[in-house]
């Protein structure tokens, strides 16, 4: 008798709970996520602060940081916890910063060259090619880019003289900051190009065409009205790029050269050359060491920075676009 | 029908609980979990699947390697059944039990381009400390030349902390030296860097595609380090929180004095008087 | 976009000439068509490359041998366990992610009230799809190994909850696939004109019903390129597999029922393989890394065309479009 029940047409209410209960465990379930890394992490707020993150004098040698934390016994003492996060930080920062910027740049020509200057068989190829890149896993581009472009840096681009004058301070292995760089560029790239092409290619065409019968030549016709139409686009595009840079973990795990160093801007060309880590990245190259209470309490830590900075990428993403709420030519 | 089909619904659902649960409930193998040392990962690996295919379903393993202080942080957690350790136990380690298995040798390794063919302790101490900078004839064999490239483990690992007791005088290794996490990864950086230098145990060592370097006129390999002439000696041991019991007492047991386990240990490695 | 293109084109004749143009402008365009032409050759690099390293390397017995373990490296077999756990890991999570996402899809855009919990759902969703899969992967971790969940995956002797089994890391995987899927339902829902509904509701259907016998089956397509695109972040996903699945290659069932025991067991996947046989991981064996590599891309590109022909089909036969986009 309850099957016969189950078996009529519900009535909208029951659906509409359910339905509602089910988006609502979806909602919990992330919520969840958050408050667990939270609480992992608690540990090493609690004994440090905020200052953990801004070290401006970070010891020799995190790494002997690290060992201290992961041999500490089950009932760590307050010391135990302290890390200095600034090296993880500053890589972060770095790669993501370069990449984004090369990768805007490098999206906006594309996506002109596509919509406006390439011939129309050539873009009817590109724009799958285009959306291919964007989606190859990550960790081939992390293959090609250990078998490939380390050992070529490593072996060609490092000159000796370069490599005594860091002697002591760090080795270059051609795992680097320049391969890191490249292929993030690379992979974030695709994505804004396939964007920005989808943007640029609704706006009316006679917009342009206004401009252009008013005295414009093409490429003025689309910076002076196109890309200005498509700003909201751009900047979603720059968002999604920076939000897929700062969680690659595993790519840059295997070409980045795992060491808590800071690229020294001083260095001059050296500095591409040298090797660095990142939040996520630091995460991977740790992931045995969850069992030891301060390691672990630090991998959280990391995690929690990382849930936090995408926070904030999305909250910036949509306060950048509202005043430009005007242009949008999609519903 | 209806009632037909609900009774039969229940029958099935029954049915099928019991299906899942009996042999559940009947499954008596052991399972124990692993982790630890990357050196001693082949050798134990080896051992596991030969327990199992001579003793089928009574004990089923999982191994990982994340390191011989994570194995040691995850028995005394009791995430694990066994750590694998490949250093001697210390202070730290009380209320945990070391049963020793094999010896191993830790080797010094070049890169093949680089056949050095011998360096003395004091040689070693300074090449790995830093003091040593650049490649030089001094070093007997070195054709390499510019900075010394010098590659270390991580800190968890069983390996390092019995080379630097064992060939660094108990110096540590300098801070520039990159690190790697596994045996694996840095017999790939010796290989791949022509200006490196590394140390391994002599399984990964011996593999082919490094050069390995004697220490003080005594090659290093599984005979001179089971006639005790080669100096970095050290030695893999099962650790359990207390004594070993159950599954892991039993497998424990059957390494120590197994025919089939002392051939596996004698294939690579060094074996240890059976207790 | 082909209206635009055709545009330009047909005014080609009359386009002024690049001479005319100020410095700056012709500065802009020698560095689009430099930026165009890179990304071609980049492409074609990337292309060729695994594929020529692919063919080098890939032997039709790798595809369907197993991972052997022994410590020649000749003798560690192909990648049979890798391939077909991705092929699982995927089942398992777009079975969860599916009706997950299209449920949520479907009350916010048909129901949405409480208004709160509208706001909770959605910003929730556009977390998820934020975070990167690194910290999805240790939540994961965290939460399995709760000793609630012990059924999941398996319980050591020493007393500890593994934590990683394949219900572990499909789980997580259905987080990856959630977001693609809500998004690309929503925008389906969304795009159905609202006549339809209204038709439905004057022949007097309740709300459900319209949902279930109207709307739903008209998004199919959406929903596909949902799923596509959810399927293709799961197979490229490397870091959820790395800490949820461990470093086993081969398939390793636990307990003895039939099927729930291998999906508690752990196993590899194509992308946890190619990882571990890169200079990065154990094996050194970057032959069989490409090869698997290789596989990999073939899945991608499989997965890309099927989009493009749901997005074509659609098209041509709704006149809707849909946004066969990225995201």
């Amino acid at each position: 008798m309850a099957l016969e029940r189950l078996k009529k047409p519900w009535p909208d209410h029951r659906a509409e709970r359910l339905l509602g209960a089910v988006s609502l465990s979806v909602g919990v379930v992330i919520i969840a996520m958050i408050v667990f890394v939270t609480i992992r992490a608690w540990p090493i707020f609690q004994h440090n602060g905020l200052s953990w993150l801004f070290d401006a004098h970070p010891p020799a040698s995190l790494e002997g940081e690290v060992s201290r934390m992961s041999a500490a016994s089950s009932s760590p003492t307050a010391g135990d916890y302290t890390l200095s996060a600034w090296p993880v930080i500053y890589g972060t920062l770095l790669t993501t910063g370069m990449a984004v910027v090369l990768g805007l740049v490098l999206a906006l020509l594309s996506s002109i060259f596509i919509v406006e200057l390439a011939p129309a068989r050539v873009t009817r190829v590109v724009i799958p090619v285009v959306r291919l890149l964007a989606s190859v896993p990550s960790v081939i581009y992390g293959l090609i880019g250990i078998l490939v472009l380390v050992p070529y840096v490593g072996n060609h681009l490092v000159t000796e003289q370069q490599r005594k004058s860091i002697q002591g301070t760090a080795q270059l292995t051609g795992e680097s900051l320049l391969v890191t760089v490249v292929i993030l560029t690379v992979m974030i790239t695709p994505i804004m190009i396939a964007l920005i092409c989808e943007a640029l290619s609704s706006v009316p065409s006679s917009w342009r065409e206004g401009a252009i019968a008013l005295g414009l030549n093409p490429l003025r016709a689309v910076r002076a009205v196109t890309l200005k139409a498509v700003r909201p686009a751009i900047v979603a595009a720059a968002v999604l790029a920076t939000a897929r840079a700062l969680g690659e973990a595993v790519m840059i795990s295997m070409v980045s050269g795992g060491k808590f160093f800071s690229p020294r801007l001083g260095d001059g060309v050296v500095f591409f050359y040298e090797p660095l880590r990142t939040l996520a990245s630091t995460i991977v190259d740790y992931r045995e060491g969850l069992s030891s209470p301060p390691l672990g309490a630090t991998i959280y830590a990391v995690a929690f920075l990382l849930l936090f900075a995408a926070f904030v990428l999305s909250v910036s993403g949509y306060l950048v676009k509202l005043p430009l709420r005007k242009y949008q030519t999609r519903g | 029908m209806n009632a037909i089909r609900r009774r039969l619904s229940v029958a099935l659902a029954v049915t099928g609980v019991l299906g899942v649960a009996a042999p559940a409930a009947a499954n008596a193998t052991a399972l124990v979990t692993i982790s630890g040392a990357t050196s001693s990962y082949p050798l134990v690996s080896l051992l596991a699947a030969k327990y199992v295919k001579l003793h089928p379903h009574k004990i089923r393993f999982k191994i990982t390697q994340g390191g011989t202080t994570v194995g040691l942080n995850d028995v005394k957690a009791g995430h694990v059944t066994i750590a694998d350790v490949a250093q001697e136990p210390t202070s730290a380690d009380a209320g945990l039990d070391f049963y020793p298995i094999a010896k191993y040798a830790i080797c010094v390794v070049t890169n093949k381009s680089n056949p050095v063919s011998n360096l003395t302790a004091a040689q070693i101490t300074s090449i790995f400390t830093g003091k040593t900078k650049e490649w030089s004839s001094a070093l007997s064999g070195a054709t390499a030349t510019g900075p010394i490239n010098v590659f270390t483990r991580t800190s968890v690992a069983g390996v390092l902390t019995s080379f630097k007791s064992l060939l660094l005088e108990g110096k540590s290794v300098v801070s520039s030296a990159t690190e790697e996490a596994t045996e694996g990864l840095m017999r790939q950086a010796v290989e791949s860097a022509p200006t490196g230098i590394g140390f391994l145990s002599n399984y990964q060592a011996n593999k082919g595609g490094l050069n390995v370097a004697s220490v003080g006129g005594v090659a290093c390999n599984q005979t001179t380090a089971a006639s005790g002439q080669y100096p970095g000696v050290s030695v893999f041991f099962e650790v359990t929180k207390g004594p070993a019991t159950g599954g892991a007492a039993a497998f424990i047991n059957w390494i120590d004095k197994s025919a089939p386990a002392k051939k596996i240990i004698e294939s690579q490695w060094v074996p240890v008087p059976a207790s | 976009m082909s209206t635009t293109v055709a545009t330009a084109s047909s005014g080609r004749g009359r386009r002024s000439s690049p001479m005319s143009w100020r410095w700056g402008d012709r500065l802009v365009l020698v560095l689009a068509w430099l930026a165009g032409i890179l990304l071609c050759v980049l492409a074609a690099a990337i292309v060729l490359y695994m594929g020529y390293r692919g063919i080098q390397y890939l032997r039709p017995d790798s595809i369907f041998s197993r991972p052997q373990l022994s410590t020649d490296q000749s003798g560690t077999g192909g990648f049979l366990d890798p391939l077909l756990g991705t092929l699982l890991l995927t089942a398992i999570g777009v079975a969860l992610a599916l009706p997950l996402g299209v449920a949520c899809a479907v009350w916010m855009t048909e129901y949405g009230r409480p208004g709160w919990l509208a706001r909770i759902v959605e910003s929730s969703i556009e977390i998820v799809a934020g975070t990167p899969d690194i910290v999805i992967a240790i939540f994961g971790l965290a939460v399995f190994q709760v000793s609630l969940l012990a059924p999941f995956s398996f319980t050591s002797e020493g007393g500890g909850v593994y934590g990683r089994s394949f219900i572990a890391a499909g789980a997580m995987m259905s987080l990856l696939a959630l977001p693609p899927l809500y998004a690309a339902s929503r925008d389906g829902l969304l795009a159905v004109p609202g006549h339809m509904r209204e038709a439905a509701f004057a022949l007097g259907k309740t709300r459900i019903t319209t949902i279930r016998r109207v709307l739903v089956p008209n998004v199919r397509s959406n929903i596909a390129t949902g799923v596509t695109l959810g399927i293709s972040r799961i197979i490229g996903s490397t870091a959820i597999v790395l800490i949820l699945l461990g470093g086993f290659l081969r398939f390793e069932p636990q307990g003895s029922a039939p099927a729930i025991d291998l999906l508690r067991g752990t196993g590899s996947s194509l992308t946890s393989y190619i990882y571990y046989n890169s200079p990065a991981g154990e094996g050194a064996a970057p032959q069989k890394a490409y090869a698997a590599a290789f596989v990999l891309l073939i899945f991608v590109l499989a997965l890309n065309l099927i989009v493009e022909r749901i997005g074509r089909a659609h098209a041509s036969s709704t006149g809707l479009t849909t946004t066969a986009g990225v995201v």
